[in-house]
């Protein structure tokens, strides 16, 4: 019964895509379907590791604001003329950095939750960002780098290629290996995960700093694509990562979620960003369908468990 | 039951976008501003609405990121308008720099670009439209020292660093203030041309340099913002402050005395010849790579017969 969870995105995805294919005959055409994947591809990188970071039951509101550092910092990488390779590795090593510290305020300072550590380095990644560029964004950078952003192998977008990989190796990591399936019964039951001999506090660790290296990673796409390292770049991103991870089916609660629902609804929310400007419509009435999609896609989940549970009794 | 409900919604959704059937004959011009969120944004595209009535063969359509700081959001709309092979493209770039790679795929696409509001450094854009906004910042900096009898202290509340038209805006006016060398500029801070933002600016600033003389800001929404700030320190009219933009509202407040004085530009006539050169390009004419919209100072002396 666990694809029946991914069906309402699922679903939704599919009825958005006949809807605009009727609506625009632009929208059906090989070129825009892979705009929109590239589009989303940061989102789904950012949503990914907000997933993780759900399934233990909790959130991470960081993620917009080191993407924004990492941004900065492998743009200033570059510019100082350090190798490509050099750069690229600061620029994980920042975002892994800040999501260890995530983890560690949680786990070691016993904050009593993520959404308090995660909002005290929002501000704090924020405000560095713009610290070390001066608030002025760090632009032209090198050709050979900006392949990770902007490049394609034949018609694939390189930043697609990129999000697959990362998420089959990602789906991997959760349903195959243990550390993945002591994420999942954390979420499930903090303390019973704990007296079933699983190191908890070291997991969650892992999860805060793996949601910052897929930021990380984001920065590089973002900042490949837009030819610049702009400290204002994710500002509000955290909240999209959210909205695709619960419209991909995760619950709030933790325990539940998966890979390939958070890629739809990272994906959903790029087909309906993209579909909505094919179509004229202004940014404003996007917000509010995207709004509307997270109150359908979840409210669909909740129609599914009332009727499950009916079943069983 | 609950079927014919899903089945309600989805008629529905049909219907709305069903509605939204696109033409694919005549002009089709696409202006992206970095936002709508202001009346100068909206008299822009009021300005480009009106002239686009003229031409029952072309159509306009103006759309714009939620916030003038979404430069990811900008491009994305910039691309997908590019995908629909619109006939010519007007763009205000929330980001001089960042927006270049898009506007590379319209040129590979042999769409014609124009820039309106703020230009960028682009060897294919074939006209610029807009304030000379260099000279716009001269004006209000020659206003400020005439003002302050060439003495005094005073701040710069500016848009987001590292876009042209506030460099170009606080450039022209530290130009100016190399006539003045005892005018001292104490702050200089961005305000991202927010609002809210700028009132927070604004009031720090007068806590920290309470012997302020004047204020130059390079955009209505955060001169109005700023001006709040004062009004509650209880400086209103004491402060000469220096605006860039004019809006009514910020024309309301230089009636009453709480703006000294504002570099006032055209949004409107922006609008409408961003779409006249755009509708030129589109047909293949040629087009002049610098149109002016103009500029004038707007002060107490001077308002009612600017706009009466």
């Amino acid at each position: 019964m666990k694809w029946l969870r991914q069906l309402g995105p699922l679903l939704a995805l599919i009825v958005m895509i006949v809807l605009l294919s009727i609506s625009s005959p632009y929208f059906f055409t090989v070129d825009n379907l892979l705009n929109i994947f590239r589009q989303s591809s940061v989102n789904a990188l950012l949503a990914l590791g907000q997933l993780l970071v759900i399934i233990t039951a909790g959130i991470d509101l960081s993620v917009g604001s080191i993407l924004g550092l990492c941004a900065v910092a492998v743009a200033l990488s570059l510019k100082a003329g350090w190798s490509i390779i050099v750069s690229i590795f600061i620029c994980l090593l920042v975002g892994a950095f800040v999501g260890w510290l995530n983890g560690a305020m949680l786990t070691k300072m016993k904050l009593p939750h993520p959404f308090i550590s995660t909002l005290a380095t929002m501000n704090v990644a924020r405000g560095l960002a713009l610290i070390i560029s001066g608030g002025f964004p760090i632009s032209d950078l090198p050709a050979s780098y900006r392949i990770w952003g902007a490049s394609s192998v034949s018609i694939i977008p390189v930043p697609v290629i990129i999000v697959v990989v990362v998420y089959f190796i990602f789906h991997i990591f959760l349903t195959k290996t243990i550390s993945g399936r002591d994420i999942y019964a954390i979420g499930g039951n903090k303390v019973a995960a704990y007296y079933s001999g699983i190191p908890t506090d070291r997991r969650l660790v892992v999860v805060y700093m793996l949601s910052g290296l897929l930021a990380g990673l984001a920065a590089i796409i973002l900042t490949g694509r837009m030819n610049s390292g702009f400290p204002l770049a994710g500002m509000g991103a955290e909240l999209d990562s959210i909205a695709a991870v619960i419209i991909g089916g995760a619950s709030f609660f933790g325990g539940v979620g998966t890979v390939w629902g958070t890629l739809v609804g990272a994906l959903l929310m790029g087909v309906l960003r993209n579909g909505l400007n094919l179509l004229d419509v202004s940014a404003y009435w996007q917000t509010v369908v995207i709004g509307a999609v997270i109150v359908w896609a979840v409210y669909m989940d909740v129609l599914r468990q009332r009727v499950m549970k009916k079943k069983r009794s | 039951m609950k079927i014919n409900k899903i089945f309600l919604v989805t008629a529905i959704l049909f219907f709305i976008f069903g509605c939204n059937t696109v033409s694919n004959d005549g002009y089709r011009i696409s202006i992206i501003t970095k936002a709508l969120d202001s009346e100068f944004w909206q008299k822009l595209k009021q300005g480009a609405e009106d002239a686009a009535k003229e031409f029952p063969n072309a159509k306009v359509s103006v759309l714009a990121p939620t916030r003038e700081i979404n430069i990811d959001q900008q491009v994305n709309i910039l691309e997908d308008q590019i995908l629909k092979r619109v006939s010519a493209l007007v763009v205000a770039p929330c980001g001089v720099a960042e927006i270049i790679p898009a506007l590379d795929k319209a040129y590979d696409r042999n769409i014609p670009v124009l820039t309106v509001d703020t230009d960028v450094d682009w060897p294919h854009r074939l006209s610029y439209v807009g304030t000379n906004n260099r000279l716009g910042g001269k004006l209000a900096g020659e206003y400020l020292i005439k003002a302050l009898n060439g003495k005094g202290k005073i701040a710069i509340i500016r848009g987001i660093p590292g876009v042209q038209t506030h460099e170009d805006r606080v450039g022209g006016f530290l130009e100016a203030l190399n006539a003045a060398p005892d005018i001292e500029v104490g702050v200089l801070q961005p305000a991202n041309s927010e609002r809210d933002l700028a009132l927070t600016v604004m009031e720090n600033i007068l806590t920290s340099h309470p012997n302020l003389d004047g204020v130059f800001i390079t955009s209505d929404q955060m001169a109005l913002g700023a001006l709040e700030a004062v009004d509650a320190h209880r400086l209103s009219g004491e402060l000469v402050i220096v605006g860039f933009d004019a809006g009514e509202e910020a024309i309301k407040a230089v009636r009453e005395g709480r703006l000294t004085a504002v570099v006032a530009q055209n949004p409107y006539n922006m609008g409408k010849q961003s779409f006249l050169a755009a509708l030129k390009a589109a047909k293949g004419e040629p087009i002049e790579p610098r149109i002016d919209t103009g500029t004038a100072l707007i002060d107490i002396e001077n308002v009612d017969r600017i706009n009466p």
